[in-house]
């Protein structure tokens, strides 16, 4: 198991430096000279510009630009916000729990919904209830997430007035009021991550049943419990998880959206800010945070892959 | 294409008789294209893009024309879907908008194929260090959120219509070439392009002819899917207001005003563009799904289920209410019911074509303690007859559909699940062909021993882990106690086959039905497996079913054996009579066939043609097609099993007649009997 757990450590590394540097490079696909822009554009003094182009070595050679740039993120140090002035690591370290509260009460809305739903039409297929899930599972991969959310808005808060429409009230102030928060952008992502999941857990679920180890559990005479839920769900399960972490990314892409809907203060609202500013640290800053957090995702689902199939871990 | 179409090219020809014959041709397209879902997506997408073109001609307003008299006006004849909250009228936005909103996604997946095709086929075709570099650059790709690479590459390109279709372009590619790669590197491996290599066709040629057309095939749904995703895409982007700049409006951007300008006031100005988005993106998914049905073969026969009847793990009984009074089947035993009594079992097939009858008036006995040989070619009925005693057969497609299977005087096919269950693996136990498939490779072989056990008996986990050892013991499997901690793909393949048998005896059962349990193993493992069953019934008294379609193996092995061909049981007789006078054609024809148990003047011969499938099953004798001794009476008509003695049956109009070559002993050394004529 340690093994399994260092070669993935090991293979993520070539594409860690790739992505590193696509981060980077965003800088060098700035339109015109990036220390004009960075300095402020057409209004940016010489001095000003002369400052920027030294503290981002940008006379020097790319790959030694991306080696200050590398260092210096390694270090904690994203640089400085061109408008505000502010560490950009900072505030990245202030938001960051905010959008991690989001994905995981998304991904738990997800879960909560998906695998019932997937299990009830997996081993009932072409049944009512299947039909109704298939449905729910179509319609969730085509809403669009920015859609189910206004929706979601003007229902329950505007019409209804069961939740705020917008705001976020920290978890370490309030834990109910974060959760009165974080109930409708939670749900909105949840539900079509859901949807997704239960279609890949019905489809997995399906293949598993037909196999003949699950005819082997019959014989022995199991029973619907023990045949479904213990030998089809664990072998169903490997497939699902895969697909789950693939989805995080989504949430968290999704979580942008989101955040901008319900007006969340967490990375994504920081990043559109970066992006209205054309304040490049900050983009390419939470840019990085994402990117990194969708590869421990991976490298997490990687490893509990290898605790549920035998094969991975033992050989 | 063009072949069908000269063929169908007759008399009467014309446009429309070639048209229909190519249309009939083509069950895959014709199956795709005629279904509801397919026909309303294709129909919608058309009226979007047409709209979108000759949008000057088809909207009804300037859609920038603002009236601030008439804001958020309702539905009306003048404007069919109300206006927004400066009077401007919806459906013409929506239909100007429908430019931008379907440019974009068409121009993203275009960028995004040339991308991918060069990378993938690249990576696939040439493999070695540019595979490993271009491959990693696609992981790269793929390791960040989709969402989050669009928008930081939007960030420093701008937001105009190109700028936004290349940085989703960038985010689609990578996936697509994965995808490309392991397409060209399958190809790759095809016969047809080793041909060409062979023959020194430059590569780019080979790919360019040869494994980018087999690429693409399955490459269309992906593009369908991505379709959509590249809409919802960039809509995400316009709602962010990263869309193109006002008054131009794509999708996205109307339902971010709407957002911010009339949630508190007029919700439903919500609805209009997220319902376009919503739809048009069901449609992109919905054809991309019929695509991959369609090209996977795999859509027709899941509909056919009756939903409401089918039971997880258990064979649908469908029988007429009165259970069928056993007819000509001759097989009845006037003495004490045997173990286990098969009588007149009819089973279906549901497929697309309708329902198939697989297994035909099927009856055969296995007395306690008897060793009994289900033989026949593959395909003939044996391995359903056998999975039907215990009702494992999956419904759909599977349903019996006549006739009575007693074991103990209980009729199985009367037990519910509960009942059954408790018959499975406690009464009746199965082993079956592949180990390795039949072992759940999830769970230690200990946990499914456990299982076995604890499924039937109250006993602790510690009482059952104790006699789990004693099992494997007795299948004489070394260090079983180490072995219960060891997963399936851990174990040789002989070493499975034991467990799956100790599995089976751990309830200690009367009858054990293996379904051909040696074919997947080697000679010597096989030899000894039949060893251990002879053990069994020594020490137990274990009846047995064995499926085989090995001779040489069931003739060391069975008391009785019963022949079957093309769903019907042709001929029963103890082992030793069946290889001395085989009476049914078939039989001694199988006997020849048989290597090891060799007809005396026969070389083993091969016999013509194969098992006809269920539902092509001649008429009259089933075996008349392919029968040396066939007549013409044996074509029509239906030909019963009659009694040839006190315990042999035979399913033949010549069976008194013809004196047909046997073998001397059971083990195979030739010994002269009754040749009449070699098959």
């Amino acid at each position: 198991m340690g093994r399994l757990i260092l070669r993935r450590l090991v293979s993520i590394i070539p594409v860690l430096l790739i992505v590193t540097f696509a981060v980077f490079f965003l800088l060098a696909l700035v339109p015109g000279d990036p220390a004009v822009t960075l300095a402020g554009g057409l209004n940016a003094t010489p001095a000003a510009i002369a400052h920027v182009r030294n503290q981002l070595h940008l006379n020097e050679p790319l790959l030694v630009q991306y080696w200050h740039w590398l260092t210096a993120a390694l270090h904690g140090n994203l640089g400085t916000s061109l408008s505000t002035g502010q560490s950009v690591s900072q505030q990245i370290a202030q938001r960051f729990p905010v959008t991690f509260g989001l994905v995981v009460a998304s991904a738990i809305v997800a879960l909560v919904v998906g695998i019932p739903l997937g299990i009830l039409s997996g081993v009932r297929p072409n049944g009512t209830l299947d039909a109704g899930s298939r449905t729910f599972s179509t319609l969730g991969l085509a809403i669009p997430s920015f859609w189910l959310g206004v929706i979601l808005v003007s229902i329950f808060a505007v019409h209804w007035k069961i939740f705020p429409p917008t705001g976020y009230t920290a978890i370490t102030a309030s834990f109910t009021g974060w959760l009165k928060d974080i109930t409708l952008p939670a749900v909105t992502l949840g539900l079509l991550v859901g949807a997704t999941l239960a279609r890949q857990l019905r489809a997995a679920l399906i293949d598993a049943l037909d196999t003949p180890y699950v005819r082997t559990a019959w014989a022995k005479g199991g029973t619907r419990r023990s045949v479904l839920l213990r030998h089809g769900l664990k072998n169903a399960a490997m497939p699902v998880i895969t697909v789950f972490g693939i989805q995080i990314g989504y949430l968290l892409g999704g979580a942008v959206i989101v955040e901008q809907i319900f007006s969340i203060p967490g990375l994504g609202s920081y990043m559109l800010s970066g992006i209205t500013d054309h304040d490049l640290p900050i983009v390419q800053g939470v840019t990085l945070v994402f990117v990194l957090f969708q590869m421990a995702t991976s490298l997490a689902v990687d490893i509990s892959y290898g605790f549920l199939n035998p094969k991975v871990r033992v050989s | 294409m063009s072949t069908p179409l000269v063929e169908a090219a007759g008399p009467h020809s014309g446009l429309l008789a070639s048209w229909h014959a190519w249309w009939a041709e083509h069950t895959r397209l014709r199956r795709f294209l005629t279904r509801t879902g397919v026909i309303l997506s294709i129909l919608w997408l058309a009226l979007v893009i047409v709209a979108a073109i000759f949008a000057p001609l088809v909207a009804p307003h300037d859609p920038d024309a603002q009236n601030l008299l008439a804001t958020n006006a309702p539905v009306s004849a003048n404007h069919l879907l109300g206006t927004d909250d400066l009077g401007r009228d919806v459906l013409s936005r929506l239909i100007y908008g429908a430019r931008i909103s379907m440019e974009v996604p068409f121009m993203t997946v275009g960028l995004a194929l040339v991308l991918a095709l060069v990378i993938g086929l690249v990576a696939g075709y040439r493999g070695g260090r540019i595979d490993y570099l271009l491959m990693r650059g696609a992981d790269a790709g793929l390791a960040f959120p989709p969402l989050v690479l669009a928008l930081a590459v939007v960030a420093v390109l701008g937001t105009g219509v190109g700028d936004v279709a290349l940085a989703l372009a960038l985010v689609f590619a990578p996936g697509f070439a994965r995808f490309i790669r392991g397409q060209t590197l399958a190809v790759k491996e095809e016969s047809f392009v080793e041909a060409s290599q062979s023959i020194g066709t430059p590569p780019a040629r080979i790919v360019v002819f040869r494994v980018l057309p087999n690429v693409m095939t399955g490459l269309v749904v992906q593009i369908a899917i991505a379709l959509g995703a590249a809409l919802l895409a960039e809509s995400g982007l316009a709602f962010l207001g990263l869309g193109p700049p006002p008054p131009a409006a794509d999708w996205g951007s109307m339902l971010r005003e709407a957002y911010d300008n009339s949630l508190f006031t007029h919700p439903w100005s919500l609805v209009p563009a997220g319902a376009t988005i919503a739809l048009t993106v069901l449609a992109f998914n919905t054809i991309g799904d019929a695509l991959r049905d369609t090209l996977s073969g795999t859509a027709a026969t899941a509909k056919r289920s009756r939903g409401a009847r089918r039971q997880r793990g258990l064979t649908v009984v469908d029988r007429p209410t009165q259970p069928a009074v056993t007819t000509g089947s001759g097989a009845e035993q006037v003495t004490t019911p045997a173990l286990l009594e098969v009588r007149d079992l009819c089973i279906e097939f549901d497929t697309a074509a309708g329902p198939v009858r697989v297994v035909d008036d099927v009856s055969f006995d296995v007395g306690a303690g008897r060793i009994v040989g289900l033989v026949g070619e593959s395909g003939c009925g044996k391995t359903v007859s056998s999975l039907s005693i215990l009702r494992l057969l999956p419904s759909p497609p599977a349903r019996i559909v006549g006739g009575s299977i007693r074991f103990k005087g209980q009729d199985l096919l009367d037990a519910d699940f509960a009942q059954l269950r408790q018959v499975r693996g406690r009464d009746i136990a199965m082993v079956f062909q592949d180990p390795l498939a039949s072992l759940d490779p999830v769970f230690t072989i200990g946990y499914q021993l456990t299982e076995a056990i604890t499924l039937h008996e109250r006993v602790t986990k510690k009482a059952a882990a104790a006699r789990a050892v004693s099992l494997l013991e007795s299948v004489h499997i070394p260090d079983a106690e180490q072995r219960l901690g060891a997963y399936p793909h851990q174990l040789s393949g002989g070493m499975r086959q034991r467990v799956m048998i100790a599995m089976a005896l751990s309830c200690h059962p009367s009858l054990l039905i293996a379904d051909e349990p040696t074919t997947a193993l080697d000679v010597t493992i096989q030899a000894q497996i039949v060893e251990l069953l002879h053990e069994l019934r020594e020490q137990e008294g274990l009846a047995v079913l064995f499926v085989t379609h090995d001779l040489a193996l069931i003739s060391e092995l069975s008391d009785e054996i019963a022949v079957m061909y093309a769903g019907q049981v042709v001929e029963h007789a103890p082992t030793a009579e069946l290889f001395a006078h085989p009476a049914h054609p078939y039989t001694a024809a199988l006997l020849a066939a048989t290597p090891g148990v060799r007809a005396v003047e026969g070389r083993p011969s091969l016999m013509a043609g194969g098992v006809p499938q269920g539902g092509q099953f001649p008429s009259g004798c089933r075996f008349h097609p392919r029968c040396d001794f066939a007549e013409e009476r044996c074509s029509t008509g239906v030909v019963a099993m009659e009694a040839l003695g006190p315990d042999r049956q035979c399913r033949c109009l010549r069976q008194r007649e013809l004196a047909l070559p046997g073998v001397g002993d059971a083990l195979g050394s030739p010994v002269t009997l009754h040749p009449v004529r070699t098959l």
